[in-house]
């Protein structure tokens, strides 16, 4: 087993360039949507919309203005697989398609998906989507095939401003560290979202200056195997009563039935 | 929670599967009660076996032709590198996929059973009058076969309601809500069969009549609570809409109806009149169905 590796989004250097976009598709042969014709969004920059099947890293703009619009700030993020060391949809995926590699990542075998799309269900960040090309779940990989042969992912290093950075994760959670205690001294509210508190430690992770709300990150994302005890609870619970409501009513109708037919019986026997 | 933009697209062929699979279930765990009562070749016993294959079989290709590359269901089972069985307990949708694959073999040995005991072929010493349910064996078969379908019945709203969608991640009753929608749609399949059925006994009539009344009280109590418990978010995701319009079907067409029809109709009650009831029972169980499963999706 290699050591954990993963991404450190700087989002406080991010320019929105989008050249990590360009690079993933460009690696991964990831196909245009609609046939590649024009569609503006009308939010912002930001024409991707959402991560996808087909979009595994997807730039963020935030406009945050006063309502006198006196005061502004434009926040940008390249979100991207967290790649969970709790991963959610490893968890979930019913065909062993989702995988463990051997640099803790998480990677959809593309081979082996057969599209059921629980995984799509059970990811708390939103990021799996349906390739249509493939008609099977994707997401990024973290470059797994450049990562075997000792090469940097393609969006790291494309990203021109060392927004997205990529290494060991212990290595980069020292750099983030040291990064917010510069920001703090500054007066900027930083600090990392993705510690051991969320799922167990995200091997992509942010350093992020707002609420993870504001940038679409779920505040306290949990794992769907957290309730599913207490729903099979509920559901053998409701079968139970369920199950003996109609089987006191069939016995007591049976029981009725039969004092009627010994009556009957009575009666022509008189 | 976060709003979604990847959806899943569960549409008209899942909340169909689920609706076929769980009358089905439903149908199947009566039969098993009857069998612990002694009566597993009575009429409605046997009416549920023949009717639970032939759901489960249509509800497995409805779920099969669901998925986005059909042709590989069986990784499902199988693994498809290594071949070693794949199961993950501890994932719905995986554990869900067994018992959709077991059920359905308690249920083909039911349904032939059945037609053994209609005397339409023999094996053997497996022959009309020394069929499998009804002896020694039967109830062991029906508590095994009983449990497989209550485990259809449930696994469907545990799916939804462990995932992270806005609206299902917050109805934490949908697995019991499904399982009593089981009941009163396999109750009501029962009932209709029964009711349409050319040697109908008014005594059996009476049996599931008296039973649906029951069970379709224990559905609509779940669904009220289901309501109660959603919260502000499912409130916004679920009574709206055409979804809001299903509940209120469900209410009405699953519930009020057929409990008029059933209750005033309990002294002596007519073929139609129960056939009627049936049919608004299944047409609740469908709405039931439709709203929880569409209602995030459609809100999203």
């Amino acid at each position: 087993m290699e050591e954990a590796r993963g991404f450190y989004t700087d989002t406080t250097v991010c320019i929105g360039c989008k050249a990590c976009e360009v690079a993933c598709k460009q690696w991964n042969q990831l196909p245009s949507k609609n046939g590649g014709a024009h569609e503006m969004s009308g939010d912002s920059y930001d024409n991707t919309v959402a991560l996808s099947g087909t979009d595994w890293r997807h730039v963020k703009f935030i406009e945050q203005f006063s309502p006198d619009r006196s005061q502004q700030r434009w926040l940008m993020m390249s979100d991207v697989c967290k790649h969970c060391v709790q991963a959610a949809c490893l968890e979930a995926c019913p065909t062993g398609a989702i995988i463990r590699t051997e640099f803790d990542s998480v990677v959809i075998q593309a081979d082996v998906c057969n599209g059921c799309r629980y995984c799509i269900s059970a990811c708390p960040f939103d990021v799996i989507g349906i390739n249509e090309v493939t008609n099977t779940a994707m997401k990024c990989t973290l470059c797994y095939d450049r990562m075997q042969a000792n090469m940097v992912p393609a969006c790291a290093q494309a990203c021109p401003t060392a927004s997205i950075q990529y290494g060991t994760v212990s290595e980069l959670r020292q750099r983030a560290d040291t990064r917010v205690a510069t920001l703090q001294a500054q007066g900027t509210q930083a600090y990392i979202y993705g510690k051991e508190d969320v799922l167990g430690g995200l091997n992509s992770f942010y350093l992020l200056v707002d609420r993870p709300t504001v940038y679409g990150l779920p505040e306290r994302p949990e794992l769907p195997s957290r309730k599913v005890a207490s729903n099979w609870l509920i559901g053998w619970g409701s079968a139970i009563v369920g199950g003996l409501v109609g089987a006191l009513s069939l016995r007591k109708s049976r029981m009725d039935g039969r004092t009627t037919e010994a009556r009957d019986a009575e009666e022509v026997r008189r | 929670m976060i709003d979604r933009v990847n959806h899943v697209d569960w549409g008209a062929l899942v909340y169909l599967e689920m609706f076929v699979a769980g009358i089905a279930a439903g149908a199947y765990a009566i039969a098993a009660i009857l069998e612990l009562f002694g009566r597993g070749r009575s009429p409605i016993a046997r009416a549920a076996h023949l009717l639970t294959f032939p759901l489960m079989a249509i509800a497995g290709l409805l779920l099969i032709v669901d998925l986005s590359r059909p042709e590989r269901f069986w990784h499902m089972i199988v693994q498809s590198k290594t071949l070693f069985p794949m199961l993950k307990p501890w994932s719905p949708m995986s554990l869900g996929s067994w018992l959709v694959l077991l059920f359905p073999a308690f249920a083909f040995v039911s349904f032939v059973d059945a037609l053994v005991d209609r005397g339409m072929f023999r094996l053997g010493g497996w022959r009309h009058g020394q069929t499998l349910h009804g002896s020694g064996v039967g109830p062991v078969w029906a508590v095994l076969g009983g449990l497989t379908a209550l485990g259809v019945g449930i696994y469907s709203g545990v799916l939804l309601s462990v995932s992270q969608f806005p609206g299902w991640a917050d109805a934490p009753l949908i697995p019991g809500l499904f399982v009593a929608t089981a009941l009163a749609t396999g109750m009501g399949a029962l009932l209709l069969f029964t009711a349409l059925g050319r040697r109908t006994e008014p005594v059996d009539l009476q049996d599931l009549a008296r039973a649906s009344t029951m069970v379709i009280v224990w559905q609509m109590l779940l669904l009220l609570l289901f309501v109660l418990t959603m919260g502000r978010t499912g409130f916004e995701v679920f009574l709206t809409g055409s979804t809001l319009l299903a509940i209120i079907g469900a209410v009405l067409l699953g519930g009020i109806v057929p409990l008029i029809l059933l209750r005033f109709g309990a002294a002596r009650l007519r073929p139609g009149t129960a056939a009627l009831a049936a049919v608004m029972v299944l047409i609740g169980g469908f709405l039931v169905r439709y709203a929880v499963v569409m209602g995030p999706q459609l809100h999203g």
